[in-house]
């Protein structure tokens, strides 16, 4: 009798075995290299897989011109999925869209633009041997003092808020198990944190290295306000990781924090009111601080109210995910062999370690002891 | 296999040392009853072999059930993994650090029989440092009485005993393991206490350490919360928002009086205050409005936590684990 298996086993250690079909993804959506340039350069990397595998490209918001050229494509025969939406959604919910249209066990993201060479996708589906989600990392990297800058502060400060060592989330090369996609519902900007999230949900994650592409080492300027667009990417990934399940700590702590400044700040003006005779009527310090104190109070209850929210529905979702459950219905309990095992028999033998507990008159107690 | 009558739900974190002595206690302890029983152990993605030497326990002896977590969860989400996998009538949870002892089971078994829905265990001799663990804890389950109503001398036990019916409709989330009594009491069951033995560690780590305060003061606040809801929604968020609403009209009055003496020349500070204590009261109130609203739509019923426990009329207590028919006499 095998135990049931919720995860695959890592048993492919070489992923070319037969059963394994890839889907590769690619949302089109911003920056884009040429149909067919893109796609001969990912089916190079892609035969060499030796696997069946197909395409799936999902067009975030009305391309014509794009969608010709894949239709170009598809006319030839190609093993290649279009799908079109009819306004931009984000690359998050165009990546479960993609997904939905997938039939590999393994599936393959990859960007509409070349970041890496194409024959790299192989060493990130080799990866998932010994792991469930392989994470490209440009290596070595083309990038001026600034973005070199600019992507440390990013990994740094996504560091200290999950804990998790990741340096090039912005590679969004990576293949990963069916499952992860089954499980994790990606949604606005999510899709670069997905080996964070991964993470979070016990999968184990890995980074590899690859060559970066001629396109991709040509510079591109990043708006001003992607910045902004980064950083509170991160504070949403924060929350979702350390307080979706717990808001009061989240909530209970700014609002407690909030709460104690005001109360100390009114409790200095008091003082004041007591033993300098201030009039309290002539304070405008009493303003900000009764406004910190039902501040505090409002925050708190709103962590109070996502609690209820958690509560009333924990119902459907588990705080855990069980990775399998091992079970012999068929083995036959062996006899305990008597010496050697059970320290806590033999001190539950000594009578300084047993009392008695006052046990109702009609029940067997006589086992206790021997 | 039928359904057993007892499962025994260990939780292990990092204890390869302790699992198959853990193990071989446990069946000392309990094949002596006579009664079905099986054990599950749940794996909370340990580091070290823990998981494997649970495979081992279970290919020898089908009556263990190995839940392997993905990574580390905590203790809370062990416990409901085991609640949630276990199959038999009463179940019974312990620490797997050894500290617990299931020689005690057979007492926890027997006040079960009497009819009790929920049997805590208190460590009365209990044997950890006395500043860093007892004081604290001796604090933190004084106040989790008053504030809950559930006054158990010992919550931090994890040798306690259920009836399954009951506590698999209970909801267990983030650290709640501390709090299960408490939680329970939702559903407001016949609760019971006993003493049980109590050993230093023998292997391995202690996990918890005095930060543990803040988290059980929010904690607390949650099941205060949750729990009133399920019987009068908007009462809990009245009572917080009344000394705001109080603060604010005193703060109100004092302003126009002020206002009056000097001569009509009205005091911002006092009025200002007492308006913002006022709207504040009334933001509050539209809060629990809200939460009244979520508790409606979502999947949590009070008539639930009330069928968990109910006894219809001229019916007898809930059917005893032990001792059945084949009583061991």
């Amino acid at each position: 009798m095998t135990p049931n298996s919720a995860v695959t086993p890592a048993s492919t250690a070489a992923p070319a075995a037969a059963a394994t079909r890839v889907s590769v993804i690619v949302p089109v959506g911003g920056r884009q290299t040429p149909a067919a340039e893109l796609y001969s350069e990912y089916k190079a990397g892609l035969e060499s897989l030796d696997v069946p595998y197909e395409l799936i490209f999902v067009l975030d918001g009305p391309q014509p011109k794009y969608e010709a050229a894949l239709s170009q494509l598809t006319a030839q025969a190609e093993p290649i999925t279009v799908v079109s939406l009819t306004r931009y959604f984000g690359e998050a919910t165009a990546l479960m869209i993609g997904f939905e249209h997938a039939s590999g066990d393994v599936i393959v993201t990859l960007p509409a633009y070349l970041q890496v060479e194409g024959r790299e996708i192989a060493k990130l589906v080799a990866a998932l041997g010994s792991a469930d989600i392989a994470v490209g990392c440009r290596e070595p990297r083309a990038s001026s003092w600034f973005q070199t800058l600019r992507r440390r502060a990013f990994h740094g400060l996504l560091r200290f808020v999950t804990g998790l060592h990741f340096r090039d989330l912005g590679c969004t090369v990576r293949a990963l198990r069916r499952q992860i996609l089954e499980e994790i519902r990606l949604y606005g900007d999510q899709e670069r944190f997905l080996p964070v999230l991964a993470e979070r949900h016990g999968f184990r994650v890995t980074e590899v290295a690859v060559r970066q592409s001629k396109y991709d080492r040509r510079q591109e300027a990043y708006p001003a306000r992607s910045y902004t667009r980064g950083f509170l990417d991160i504070f949403s990934v924060f929350f979702l990781v350390r307080f979706t399940k717990r808001p009061l700590r989240f909530f209970g702590m700014i609002g407690v924090a909030t709460l104690s400044v005001g109360v100390l700040e009114l409790l200095y003006l008091v003082f004041d009111r007591l033993y300098f005779r201030i009039p309290l009527a002539d304070r405008p310090a009493l303003l900000l601080a009764s406004l910190l104190i039902v501040l505090g109070v409002q925050i708190f209850a709103l962590g109070l109210l996502g609690e209820l929210i958690i509560f009333t529905h924990a119902g459907g979702s588990k705080d855990y995910q069980v990775d399998r459950v091992i079970h012999y219905p068929g083995a036959v309990p062996a006899a305990i062999p008597a010496a050697g095992i059970s320290e806590t028999a033999a001190r539950l033998q000594n009578p300084q370690n047993t009392f008695n507990v006052a046990l109702p008159p009609q029940l067997p107690t006589a086992k206790l002891t021997t | 296999m039928d359904n057993p009558k007892l499962s025994v739900i260990v939780p292990f974190y990092n204890e390869e040392d302790s699992i198959e002595p853990m193990y071989a206690a446990i069946v000392r302890a309990v094949e002596p009853l006579n009664i079905p029983f099986e054990m599950v152990f749940v794996d909370d993605g340990s580091r070290d072999s823990t998981a494997l030497r649970g495979e081992e326990i279970a290919r020898r002896d089908a009556r263990v059930r190995i839940v392997k977590f993905r990574r580390n969860y905590g203790q809370t989400a062990a416990m409901a993994a085991g609640i949630e996998y276990a199959t038999g009538e009463t179940l019974v949870t312990m620490d797997g650090d050894l500290q617990n002892d299931p020689a005690d089971i057979e007492l926890f078994l027997a006040k079960m029989a009497e009819g009790h829905d929920l049997v805590v265990g208190w460590r009365h001799k209990r044997q950890d440092k006395l500043l860093s663990r007892k004081i604290p804890s001796m604090i933190a389950n004084r106040l989790i009485g008053k504030v809950t109503g559930v006054r158990i001398t010992d919550n931090g036990c994890s040798l306690k005993a259920f009836r399954a019916s009951l506590i698999k409709g209970i909801p267990l989330y983030s650290e709640m393991h501390r709090f299960i009594p408490a939680m329970a009491s939702i559903a407001g069951p016949r609760i019971a206490e006993i003493k049980v033995r109590h050993h230093a560690r023998q292997f391995g780590q202690s996990k918890y350490g005095l930060s543990r305060v803040y988290k059980v003061l929010l904690d607390l606040m949650v099941i205060k919360t949750v729990a009133s809801f399920t019987s009068r929604p908007l009462l809990w968020f009245s009572l917080l928002c009344l000394p705001l609403t109080l603060v604010g009209l005193l703060a109100l009055v004092a302003g126009l009086l002020a206002t009056l003496t000097a001569g009509g020349r009205m005091s911002l500070p006092l009025t200002g205050t007492g308006i913002i204590f006022l709207m504040a009261g009334v933001t509050l109130m539209a809060s629990g409005t809200l939460g009244e609203l979520v508790y409606k739509l979502g999947d949590v019923r009070p008539e639930d936590f009330a069928r968990l426990t109910m006894k219809a009329a001229g019916e007898s207590p809930p059917k005893p684990a032990y001792p059945t028919g084949e009583s061991p006499q």
